[in-house]
Order: C-alpha cells, then structure tokens, then sequence
C-alpha cells in the first residue's frame, strides 16, 4: 500500500518517461515533479500527449520507460501499488463518464463503499457534503442523463472528492462543455484549489491557468516544450512553439 | 512469492497458461479415457475403419450404396445427403419466405395480415414438433392401392411419387447444369465488365444466352432418352406397388416441408426487415422521376432490400442447414445421423464425432464464403448511400 | 419521426373501405385473394376445430373416428400422460405446481424490479429450488419419485429452466474470457465459442448423452438427464455469449476508465459497472435467445427422454387413438405457443420500449 515517507517528497515524480502506441511515441523522456498542495496547468495542441501523460499518472495508460513515483509508491507492475495509486488520485474526464444506471448520489457513494470499505451511512453523509460543495444537493436521486453537461461535470468531480483522494487530475474537464456552463464548472475547480488540493489540469481555458495555476506546462510532440509560473508563461515565453500556441489560443 | 504474485506480468502469464493448460489437459484426459474404454471393448482407435465395409444400408442415397461399401463412402453420402436436403428445403424456405414476407409488406392490410398470421404460428412452433407432425400426416396417408391422385402425383404413406422423364442419368446431370446456366449465364452477362456493351444493351444476348441454354437441356433430356420408353413416366398401380416416376420418400418429403414451411417463417422476417431497411427517400425519389411501381420495386426497392437482407440470410441458412439433422428424427439418413449409425455399429466413437465436427465445420465455412463473395459483389460502393 | 398528420375530411364508411382494400385493380385482387383464403382457412379450422369435433369422451375412440372433425377426447383421455408422462398418478399435482413455478418465475423474470442480478439469481435459483423438491421428493413428507419417472411438460420446462440457469452465468464468464485483454485467454475462449456455434444443437446433445460416458473417469458420468442438461447449456451458452458481448461493446469504453480511476478491483468493475448496462443493452436479443432456446429443448427427444413431444407420441402412438394424432400435436404446439408467442411479444415490446426511451 502507500506507505512510509508520505509526508515527504513530491506527490508526482515522472522520471525519463516514454510511451508507444505500437511504433508512435506518444511520450519522449518527459520529467516532471509536482510538490504537494501545488497546482498545475497543461495545455498544448491536440496529440501533443498531455492527456497521455495524465492518464499514465493511475495507470489508464501504461507507460514503457522510465519511472512514475506517486506519494512515494513506485507506478510499476505491483497490482497492489495501483490499486494504492488509484485510490489516492481522483481523475475527472472530458466526457464525464458518470454511471448512467445510478443516481448521482450512488454515484457518489459506490467506490468509497466497495474501494474503502466505508459503512454506507458515512458514505451518504459525504457524497451529500460533496455535492452540496458543488453545488448540486438538489440533484442527488436524479440520474445522469437528466442532468446538464455542466451539472454532469460537477457530479463527476463530486464523485471524484468521495473518494477524499491526495491528488486530482483533469482531462480536459471543460471541452466537451456548451460555453455558458464551463463557468460552473471552473468555478468549482478553482474553490478546490484554493483549498489546497494537489492537482494536475490538461485545459485550455487560458484565464483559468492564470487564475490558479503555480506552474503552467506546455507540451507539443510528446515532450514538454517549456514550464513556468503563469505569469511568466504568458507574458515572456521563450519557446517559438510556445509563442505560437498562445497566440492560437489568446489570439481571437 | 507472495509479491511475486502481485507483479501484473507474472500474473496475467500465469492465469493464461492455468486456463490453456486446464482446458488442453481436460481434453487430452477425455481422449486418453475414451481410447482406453474403447480399447477394453476391443475397439483400436485410427482411422482404419473408413475403409471397411458397413454392413447395414441406407434408406437414402443419391449415390449407389450397399452395405458393402466401407465408411468413407457413406460418410460422403451422408454430406450429400445433407447438403441436397439444405439445398432443397433452403430453396423452398427462401419462395415461401419471400412470397409471406412480401405479404407482410405490402400496402394491402388483408394481405399483410394472413403474412403475420403465418409468420406468428409457424415461427412459434418447435421445428422438430413440425417434423413430427408432418411425418404422422405423410406416413397416415392412403396406401397406394388408395392413393390420393392427380396431375400424375401420387400421394401415398410411401411417399409421394411424381412423373419424371425417363432419361438416363448422365444426361440428367447434363440437363440439370443447362438449366442452372440458362439462370447463371444472363446474371452474369448484366455484370460483367468485359463486355464493350452497355448494361442497358444486353437484354437480347442475356434472352438468347438463356434461350440457347435451355434449348441444350432439352435437346439433351430428349437425345438421352432410355430407348423404347415414353419421355414422361407416369407412376402408376401395378398389382400391389406403385411402379414408374420418382418416389419421394416420406422421410425427405417431411423435412422438406417442414423446413420450408418454419424456414419460410423465418426468411419472412428477414425479407420484412430488409424492405423496412430501405429509406423512404429512396422510393420516393424514384417515384418522382415517374418509374411506375413495378420498376420502382425491381430497380430500386428490390436492390436495396436485398442488399440490407444478404448477410442475416446468411446466418439463416447455415441455421438450416444445421436443422437437417432433423432427419434423425423420422430416419433420414443425413450425415448426423450416419455418424450416430457408425458409432453404434463401429464404436468408432472419438474419430466418428471428429469426423462429424470436421464436416459441419467445413460446410458452415463454405456457406459463410459463398455468402461473403455475393456480399462483396453486390455491396453499394462507398457508404454515401445508407438510409 | 412523428409527422403532422393532417386529418383527412371524415369519409363514408363505404368510400373508406374501397380506398383502403380496393384503390386499384391489383389491391381488388390482392384484396380478394386474402379474403377468400382467410375465409377458406378459417372456416376449414373453425369447422374441424369446433362445429364439427367431439369434446367428450363419453361415445370412445369409436365415435370419435367417425366424426368428421377433430377428436379432442384424445385430449380428455390422454392429457395427463402428455403433461405428466409417467409421473405417479396420485403425485401429479406436484408436477403441475413444479410447472405453475417456472410460469411464476418466468413472469417475475419479466418485471423491471427484479432486473437485478442478485434478485432475478434469486428468483431463478429458489424457483429451480423449489421445481427440484416438487418433483423429486423424498422430504416434507412428500414421497420420492427419481428423474427416471419424470416427464411431460415438468420434464421439458425443466431442462428449460436448468440449462438456463446453468449456460446464463456461463455465458459471462465466456462473454468476459473473449474479451480479454490476456490474447491466449480471449483466442482459446473464442475457439471454444465459434466451435460450439459450428455445431447443430443435436450433435451436441448426442455427444454428452452417448459419446460422453466414454471420456469421462467413472465418478464424473453422472445421470444421462444431467450431462444432456450440461450439453445444452453449454449450446445455450455458446450464442448468449456472443449475445453479452454485443452488448458489452455497447458500453462506452470511459465507464472502465472512470471506474478504474477510482480504484475499483476487476470484480467490482465487472459486477458494478459493466454487466449492469451490458445486461441492458442485450435484453431483447437476451429475450429472443431465450425463446430459441425455449423451443430447442424439444430436441432432446432425440436421444430419449420422455419430455412432451414424446409424452404426445405416446399418447395417440398406443392403442385406440392411433388416428387421432393431429389433435395430439395440435395441443402440444399450442403449449409451445401460448410460452413462445406471449415470450417473444414481450420482447418485441421491450425493443420498442428500449428504442423509445434512447431517442
């Protein structure tokens, strides 16, 4: 399980880290460490492999090389060390994948009952405190699909929180969204990270980076291309790729 | 070891090489078990024993057989066998199917409703229970002395009898491939692209082409013609049998008919489905460039429908071409059943059930083919036209 | 696809009828042609079946055979053999219960608030329980009858209900084995399914009944009944999984992911997330397999049990009823209708429902 020095050291360390899909390398030697209660922002073009670094981060893609250190526990082929990882990194997706044969509210309360073995009485009472903090109580006995994108989106990460993991990462959590609802669901994100949640977001909701972020990445071609604070990152980055990317996205 | 056991890799190989191992080695067990109670009943497993002879008949066959034939030649026979009664009750499950399932499309609700009536009964009714009762009606029929009549039939619980011409049978196989060609040849003449001729043009060569072929059959059924014969042999009473004609046994008539008759059922359903998978644009759009209905349906709806329909026909026809072994039911000697005979006779009990395995294996395989060389030849280019 | 449906200006009745059945020369005929064969039909059914049939068996297979029209005394005299077989006389009420169980089960299969999988195991499992000490006795009092003595329609149902029972669970845990991630695992499993699926049904019932004996260690072979129960669930099995599968393709590939995010075991996916929308994508073919296979245990006839359809045979096969076999399967196919015709409308009903309920 996770174990020993859990107070200590980063809460991600990625070491030298390579993926393949069968003969393309999604990932080249990329090296990251994220400290605890630390914010990062990804961002990059399409199929520059940020999304691939994330989902690498609980095993959802296993990786080829190099090493991936999680609050202290090595990500290698120990069934025991994943399943550790997994319940202390809550992830949330771009297409919310809620279950859409349960309510929210057992949405909310399946894995910390089956993962944590939490008695179902303390697991309502969270799931309740959780959907109350993003601010969808109301909603509970309903089901997904009677829920807007937005609210969908804000269960997903209510759901994530139930499981009160140290680490949460984003996917893209606003893509999939209708503009007049990724609002909602930033202003969630940003309440979590004002309460110092280790967290890992892959978005390109720029004025969000700027927002919350301590260190804002970019990636192209399967490596990082640059990382910053995000001040620094808009205003004088260096990289040409970088600048460009920018300007794409800040441009209009 | 215990954290070895936790490792993914170690893992996921140890679990694939348990069930492989666990499956080849309860196989290998039956086998080794089988051989040894064979061998204690004096049996030696191999495949010698398709070379010795039987020593009990068939009640039907195509080809010349005797009890002194060996097993290989029955084997044979019996995928023959097989493969004509599919063919004969594919044949007749696909007309019926297509006559309910056009009834059950049409615009007339009387029409539509004796199809579902049909479809409703027939389709609700266990295939063997159908056998079952066909078998009791044939064999409940007059003898022949009594014989139900007309046209030259004779329905009798000795089957049914019906004129035949009295032709040697090379010339009949001739006659038989003519005949098939007077179908084939025009089929392909539409198609082909080594004609400089345009599609439109080809209506005369395909009628002559046709013509031609069947003017063959017939020129071979009357050159071929046993001497001193009438061309047509009508059966007919003599003292206590019926002599002349073909005799349809009752065993092959009722599977026939019961495989049409719940085959029909079935294609029905499948013919529907493929009408109501033609888009009403489609139609529509035909309609409005003025082609009357009848070419609306052969040019247009017909295409299409058939197209949507092709590949659950497929499905269907392997499905009964496996009911033929129905026949073990009223003693049709199919290739199921000859298998079930030889293991009585021969305790060849391992090899048999190979052979049978083998057999059904290779005639699923070649229907799927067939079917999946007319699929590619008849599937719409691009997907543009879906719907 | 609801369109605005402009309402016609009401018609006459008689003007109706003629756009509806005689708009043109073609419908005319084709309108006529069904009507006279309808008529035709019914009238012939209706005149055999009814007007001109003998009901009572009062006048004996005499009267009977010099009617014109059915004898459904045969019916009279002969039914328990049919349901029953050779069930003890003074015990068949046990073996009518045992089937009034199944019809029990099956509708209680059908109700949405038993779609779960720990209530439907439930309500398979105890009432294949109680259909098993209905039959067979030997406790409560109730005096012992082996499989051997069973028969009729109780036998028929139960291979029915046995094989479903046995070849549903199978067919996940086939269903999960082919879509493995583990290649041998997934292959194997896929060469066990497509062979199974090669073979007629009858086959495989012969083989477990005659050709197993031989390949099995002495204290596995077991009762005949149950190694052909076996065989035909493993059929069964052999197409559901193929079923499940489909619809396990059906459930979005971020159900995994989400739920492996948040730490949950194989198990806990299989079991929590993915059989339950599976099970749902696959109900109606679920449905339709299920009446396939319902109307598929009548082939076990072939290697010698006396369920009904053997049961019937025996009933007009002996003695005075000889002539009167058309009546004899005329009920046992209404039998098979009434469970097969209700089943499979209940089906077409749930499609409709299912397809409805995505738009």
């Amino acid at each position: 399980m996770i174990s020993g020095n859990r107070s200590s050291g980063p809460a991600v360390l990625i070491e030298n880290l390579d993926k393949y899909y069968g003969t393309f390398q999604a990932l080249r030697k990329v090296s990251l460490s994220v400290d605890r209660g630390e914010r990062i922002v990804v961002c990059g073009p399409s199929g520059s492999g940020k999304s691939t670094m994330i989902r690498c981060i609980n095993r959802l893609e296993q990786h080829n090389g190099g090493r991936i250190t999680v609050l202290g526990t090595e990500l290698n082929d120990d069934v025991g060390n994943i399943d550790g990882i997994r319940r202390e990194v809550g992830m949330v997706f771009q297409h919310f994948n809620l279950f859409p044969h349960m309510t929210v509210l057992e949405n909310c309360m399946l894995a910390p009952m089956i993962v944590r073995k939490v008695p179902r009485a303390d697991a309502e009472a969270t799931a309740r405190r959780y959907l109350e903090k993003v601010r969808i109580p109301e909603q509970a006995m309903k089901y997904p699909g009677q829920l807007s994108g937005g609210q969908q989106q804000r269960v997903a990460i209510a759901r994530a929180l139930c499981m009160q993991p140290e680490i949460m990462l984003f996917d893209e959590p606003t893509s999939a969204l209708d503009p007049e609802m990724i609002a909602e669901v930033l202003d969630v994100i940003v309440t979590l990270a004002s309460e110092g949640m280790t967290m890992i977001c892959v978005t390109h909701e720029m004025g969000f980076a700027r927002r919350v972020a301590d260190r804002v990445i970019f990636m192209d071609g399967g490596e990082i291309v640059e990382q910053a604070p995000p001040d620094e990152f808009f205003t004088f980055s260096r990289n040409e790729r970088t600048r460009q990317f920018l300007s794409q996205v800040l441009g209009h | 070891m215990v954290s070895l056991l936790r490792n993914q890799k170690v893992r996921n190989a140890l679990l694939q090489v348990l069930y492989v191992g666990s499956i080849a080695a309860m196989v290998l067990a039956g086998i080794a078990i089988a051989r040894q109670n064979l061998a204690a009943q004096g049996i030696t497993s191999g495949f010698d024993f398709l070379f010795k002879s039987t020593g009990w008949d068939l009640n039907f066959s195509l080809l010349p057989a005797t009890a002194n034939d060996p097993y290989w030649w029955y084997f044979l026979i019996g995928i023959i066998n097989t493969l004509f009664l599919g063919t004969v009750g594919l044949t007749l499950a696909t007309i019926v199917g297509t006559i309910v399932g056009l009834a059950r499309t049409s615009s007339n609700e009387l029409a539509r409703l004796l199809g579902r009536t049909y479809v409703d009964i027939f389709r609700n009714i266990p295939l063997i229970l159908q056998v079952f009762f066909w078998y009791a009606v044939i064999t409940h029929l007059p003898t022949p002395r009594a014989a139900h009549e007309g046209w030259g039939f004779l329905l009798t619980s000795r089957g049914l009898y019906i004129p035949f011409p009295n032709v040697s049978s090379a010339a009949l196989a001739a006659a038989t491939l003519a005949v098939i060609a007077a179908i084939a040849l025009p089929i392909w003449l539409g198609r082909t692209s080594r004609l400089s001729l345009p599609v439109g043009q080809r209506g005369g060569i395909q009628l002559a082409c046709a013509a031609a072929a069947l003017a063959c059959a017939a020129v071979v059924l009357v050159a071929g013609r046993l001497a001193d014969l009438p061309l047509l042999d009508f059966p007919a009473l003599q003292g206590l049998n019926l002599r002349g004609g073909l005799r349809i046994p009752p065993e092959f008539a009722t599977l026939a008919i019961a495989i049409a008759i719940y085959g029909g059922s079935y294609i029905a359903e499948i013919v529907r489905g493929g009408f109501k998978a033609v888009g009403k644009g489609q139609v529509e759009a035909a309609l409005s460039l003025g082609l009357g209905p009848w070419r609306v349906f052969m040019l247009v709806r017909l295409p299409l429908a058939l197209r949507a329909m092709l590949p659950i026909l497929a499905n269907q026809y392997v499905w009964l071409m496996k009911a033929t072994t129905m026949g073990i039911a009223v003693g049709f000697t199919d290739f199921f059943m000859i298998v079930a005979l030889t293991i009585n006779h021969s305790g060849q009990t391992i090899e048999a059930i190979g052979i049978l395995m083998a057999g059904f294996l290779a005639i699923n395989l070649s229907l799927a083919a067939i079917f999946n060389r007319i699929n590619k030849a008849i599937a719409l280019k691009g997907n543009q036209l879906r719907g | 696809m609801e369109m605005v449906v402009v309402a016609p200006p009401a018609l006459g009745k008689i003007e109706d009828l003629r756009r509806r059945f005689f708009a043109t020369p073609l419908q005319a005929l084709l309108s006529l042609a069904s009507l006279a064969i309808m008529v035709f039909l019914v009238w012939k059914l209706l005149n055999w079946a009814v007007f001109s049939a003998v009901f009572t068996t009062s006048g004996g297979p005499e009267a009977c055979q010099a009617a014109a029209g059915a004898c459904w005394s045969v019916i009279a005299a002969r039914w328990r053999i049919i349901l029953f077989g050779l069930y003890p006389y003074d015990e068949q009420w046990r073996s009518a219960l045992a089937c009034l169980t199944v019809v029990v089960m099956t509708v209680l299969s059908c109700i949405p608030a038993f779609w779960t999988g720990r209530r439907i195991a439930l309500v398979w499992g105890a009432g294949t329980a109680l259909f098993y000490v209905l039959m067979k006795g030997g406790v409560l009092g109730l005096p012992y009858v082996g499989e051997e003595a069973w028969g009729g329609l109780a036998l028929t149902l139960f291979i029915f209900v046995t094989t479903c029972l046995i070849g549903f669970p199978l067919a996940i845990c086939l269903a999960l084995l082919r879509r493995s991630g583990l290649p041998w695992i997934s292959r194997t499993t896929g060469l066990i399914i497509d062979g199974v699926r090669s073979l007629p049904l009858i086959s495989i019932l012969f083989t477990f009944a005659i050709v197993l004996p031989f390949a099995l260690p002495q204290w596995l072979v077991g009762d005949k009944l149950y190694r052909v129960i076996l065989g035909s669930a493993l059929f069964f099995s052999a197409y559901q999984a193929e079923i499940v599968r489909g619809g396990m393709q059906g459930v979005p590939s971020g159900q995994e992911e989400a739920a492996k995010a948040l730490g949950m075991r194989y198990w806990q996916r299989v079991g929590r997330i993915l059989l339950p929308q599976a099970m749902r994508n696959a109900l109606p073919a679920t449905i339709n397999q299920f009446v396939i296979s319902f109307k598929e245990t009548s082939l076990v006839i072939i290697v010698g049990f006396f369920e009904i359809l053997a049961s019937g045979n025996a009933a007009y096969g002996t003695g005075e009823w000889r002539f009167a076999y058309v009546e004899v399967y005329a009920f046992i196919a209404f039998i098979y209708f009434i469970f097969v015709f209700s089943l499979s409308r209940y089906g077409a009903f749930l499609e409709r429902r299912m397809s409805v309920g995505e738009r």
